[in-house]
């Protein structure tokens, strides 16, 4: 086990107003329209901030830390070679969303998922795409994680996509949300939503007018509905569980939570057993049949004779048992070939070529480096762009030109002229800032936030709890909010009307 | 036309007991137009259940399990087969310079079986040979029969020089190899040429009785080397207009009705005829016996007698002793 670490309260430099030496420096600013002049829908936030003494600000904050610890709400950074495990970062200060916005994003998000999911039936299926020319073959084929073994397997009512996280960041420059990117395999982080808003209502118990906010309480509810939904029998009481890869995984907390949650089974690979294509989990009463699991184990570890030999994570046969309908997984096998961040540029063009809609929410313009041109670009400008390895997640392989040093540029040219289908790059976008609690000048300070929003798919219909998770970067300046390279995360409240 | 029975006999015999065995196996052979499966039947002991399924090739892909301690697992693959006449190799089609025209298109449609592999990385080391092939003719079937004589002129065969796992690289380092490091090398030759290629793992029917026996006494040929343990490897490539066309750079020619396919793949990885996994610390080791007789004699008689046996013996990978679950393949 790693060594827990709690940040003692600070103790501030006094201060009269949290708001003292506020300044938006020149970003989009989420709470103020200019300097000064809080956005109709933050007014009562600001109103209830910015009369309140510091110290009542300090110590409710603690108590909110204090509160994360005692419910044991911790990940694991795995690059600091510590194993350390940490408290998420929460800021006290929610980020807001009036509704009409939020009804703009729910429009983009919901045929953004279903074209995603057309476009793993398609893949998958017929190659409909492919043969149309929409994109060109080799990018889809050279994916890492385009798994020739789904060729062919229905998986249960043609959903791949159960649970996408698809993050989101409003440019500074036009004041509009910009899709980032797609998480369609295991993405993580709704316990955090669920968790900061279960700890804003303890903490601020009456100084929010949370009533005018929507509820997100009923997200495990939702999710819980579309496992039952997946159970290749039909049964009215299937057994669901939820398959981790165990303690020492950075999302395990999340996994307890959603099974307690759920009310089902948190399992791990060696409680379950397949035999003739049906999965079993072992119980002291012994072998119970399993129809569906919302599986927490990346796809190359999820079966050792389907995929890599060497993983001792999961379930021998499980692919088999899946092939043969006996058991649903959620999410799909096979769906990074959907997130891969190269084919990601190509998300727009699934809208429009499965939907015929032109998409509500636009994508960063994307370089493919696989492309001679583009990889010329990309190479000279490298100290102007952000380079993202295509099959990795959570901030892992990526280089932010801008604040990157000789030797790490020169390092990823080197990369890049290896193995260019491998990268892609994007412009610098300047996020939109929040103000957020700055605890060593003890006043409030803006911020660089996204959003993840959490959308589920019942195979008809996309449900998005209205909000998601604002993932804030602590570090001044930085645009970084990956919780694995020191970003924290607030409550995002939409609200019910405009203000 | 030839009909054959076939029978694949798969032993794994490991030192203590292992349990939670899973399997599968692609020894269903191929049919398509160039030959008919007309029976197939599998089993195992410890008994289990199968099921099926077709991979992204279309290889027929049969799993099993055994949850049960054991010590020996025995795999038992019986079938029937009738190889159609192969086609003809003519070498006044395609030419290179037409092929090279549609390359984009070709690139497009095959795109797995041109990109480097795991097993087939695409050395530059190659190049010279590619061009000694491409000397010898300037038409695609010219260039792969060329391609593939080259490999068994300049590859010395040597069971030991290489094991299961090997890549090009280590053939092109040991100058020597099996059947399927010729398949590998020949498959390298075609693709950085822009040609697919694919693996294809089967078997190679010995001669008859009868022809061996006229030659009484001569050491015996590379066919019967090969044909006592009759599970082979070769390589086909595609050529625009005609099809898949096979060659056999282990003998050096075109494949013939002695050759019986099992499954096609990328390379080995794609088709080993037997994989699996375990629980247990045990080591292992494999036998593989294959038995291949015409099932008919020319009259159409049943011939009863077996034209070739011999177990083949040979020692599996050792894998790490403290490891909870390992894996098998052959």
């Amino acid at each position: 086990m790693g060594i827990l670490e709690i940040v003692s309260p600070t103790q501030a430099p006094h201060v009269k107003n949290l708001f003292g030496h506020y300044d938006t420096g020149g970003f989009y600013d989420e709470m103020f329209s200019s300097p000064g002049v809080p956005r109709p829908h933050f007014r009562h936030i600001y109103q209830t901030l910015s009369t309140m003494r510091p110290e009542v600000f300090e110590e409710r904050r603690h108590l909110a830390d204090l509160s994360f610890l005692l419910q044991g709400i911790t990940f694991t950074v795995y690059s600091d070679g510590r194993g350390t495990e940490r408290l998420f970062p929460f800021d006290l200060v929610p980020r807001i969303l009036p509704r009409h916005e939020w009804d703009h994003i729910e429009r983009g998000l919901t045929q953004r998922v279903l074209a995603l999911n057309l476009f793993l039936q398609d893949i998958y299926g017929p190659q409909r795409i492919l043969k149309d020319r929409k994109i060109p073959r080799p990018l889809v084929l050279s994916c890492r994680h385009f798994r020739r073994e789904m060729i062919g397997i229905q998986p249960p009512r043609g959903i791949y996509t159960h649970i996408s996280g698809i993050d989101l960041v409003r440019d500074s420059k036009t004041g509009e949300f910009y899709v980032l990117e797609d998480n369609l395999r295991t993405p993580s982080g709704v316990s955090y939503v669920l968790e900061n808003r279960l700890v804003m209502t303890r903490t601020f118990p009456r100084a929010f007018e949370l009533d005018q906010v929507l509820p997100i309480s009923h997200y495990p509810a939702e999710l819980c509905q579309i496992l039952r939904s997946l159970s290749p029998h039909g049964g009215s009481d299937p057994v669901i569980v939820v398959l981790t890869p165990g303690i020492y995984n950075s999302a395990y907390f999340e996994h307890s939570f959603l099974a307690q949650q759920m009310g089902v089974e948190l399992v791990e690979g060696r409680d379950l057993v397949v035999d003739c294509d049906v999965v079993y989990m072992k119980t002291i009463r012994g072998l119970t049949r399993v129809d569906v699991i919302y599986r927490r184990i990346d796809d190359e570890f999820l079966d050792s004779l389907a995929f890599r030999s060497d993983s001792l994570l999961g379930v021998p046969g499980l692919i088999s048992a899946y092939r043969a309908g006996n058991v649903a997984l959620a999410n799909a096998v096979g769906n990074g070939v959907a997130d891969d961040k190269a084919i990601y540029a190509f998300v727009p063009e699934f809208i429009r070529y499965y939907l015929g809609e032109e998409p509500v929410l636009r994508n960063v313009e994307t370089y493919l480096c696989s492309r001679p041109d583009h990889l010329e670009y990309v190479l000279a400008h490298l100290e102007e762009l952000v380079v993202k390895a295509v099959g990795e997640s959570g901030g892992y392989g990526m280089l932010i030109g801008p604040s990157a040093d000789g030797a790490q540029i020169d390092a990823f040219r080197r990369h890049l002229r290896e193995d260019p289908r491998n990268y892609i790059a994007q412009p610098v976008i300047p996020l939109s800032r929040c103000a957020s609690y700055d605890p060593a000048s003890g006043e409030m300070a803006g911020r660089h936030i996204d959003l993840r929003p959490y959308c589920l798919f019942d195979g008809e219909k996309v449900i998005i709890v209205p909000g998601g998770l604002t993932r804030v970067a602590l570090k001044p300046g930085s645009l970084v909010v990956n919780s694995s390279q020191g970003g924290g995360s607030k409550d995002t409240w939409v609200l019910r009307g405009d203000a | 036309m030839n009909q054959y029975r076939l029978l694949h006999i798969t032993e794994f015999h490991y030192d203590g007991p292992v349990s939670e065995s899973y399997n599968e196996v692609r020894l269903r052979p191929i049919n398509d137009e160039s030959q008919s499966c007309l029976s197939f039947r599998l089993s195992s002991k410890p008994a289990s259940q199968h099921s099926s399924h077709r991979d992204s090739f279309g290889n027929w892909v049969h799993h099993f399990n055994i949850l049960a301690e054991h010590r020996t697992l025995r795999v038992e693959a019986e079938s029937v087969v009738m190889v159609h006449e192969a086609r003809e190799m003519r070498e006044d089609g395609v030419t290179l310079a037409a092929f090279d025209a549609m390359r984009d298109e070709v690139a497009d449609e095959h795109y797995d079986l041109l990109e480097p592999t795991a097993y087939v990385p695409h050395p530059p080391r190659l190049t010279e040979l590619i061009q000694e092939a491409e000397a010898a003719a300037n038409n695609v079937v010219g260039f792969a029969r060329a391609a593939s004589n080259l490999v068994h002129n300049r590859f010395r065969y040597e069971k030991g020089a290489t094991e299961v796992h090997s890549t090009v690289h280590d053939a092109l380092n040991s100058g020597a190899g099996v059947c399927q490091d010729f398949a590998h090398l020949l498959l390298a030759m075609l693709r950085m040429r822009g040609l697919p290629g694919r693996y294809v793992s089967g078997y190679l029917v010995p001669r008859r009785e009868a022809e061996r026996n006229a030659d009484a006494g001569a050491p015996p040929s590379m066919e019967e080397v090969i044909g006592g343990y009759a599970s082979h490897a070769w390589a086909e490539v595609f050529v625009p207009g005609t099809g898949w066309l096979g060659l056999d750079p282990t003998l050096g020619g075109a494949v013939s009705e002695q050759h019986i396919r099992l499954a096609i793949g990328r390379d080995y990885g794609d088709v080993a005829p037997v994989r699996g996994v375990y629980k247990g610390h045990a080591g292992q080791r494999l036998s593989v016996d294959v038995r291949v007789r015409p099932a008919v004699d020319d009259e159409g008689r049943e011939l009863l007698q077996e034209t070739a046996a011999g177990p083949a013996e040979e020692p599996a990978e050792e894998p790490p002793p403290q490891q909870q679950q390992q894996q098998q393949q052959q």
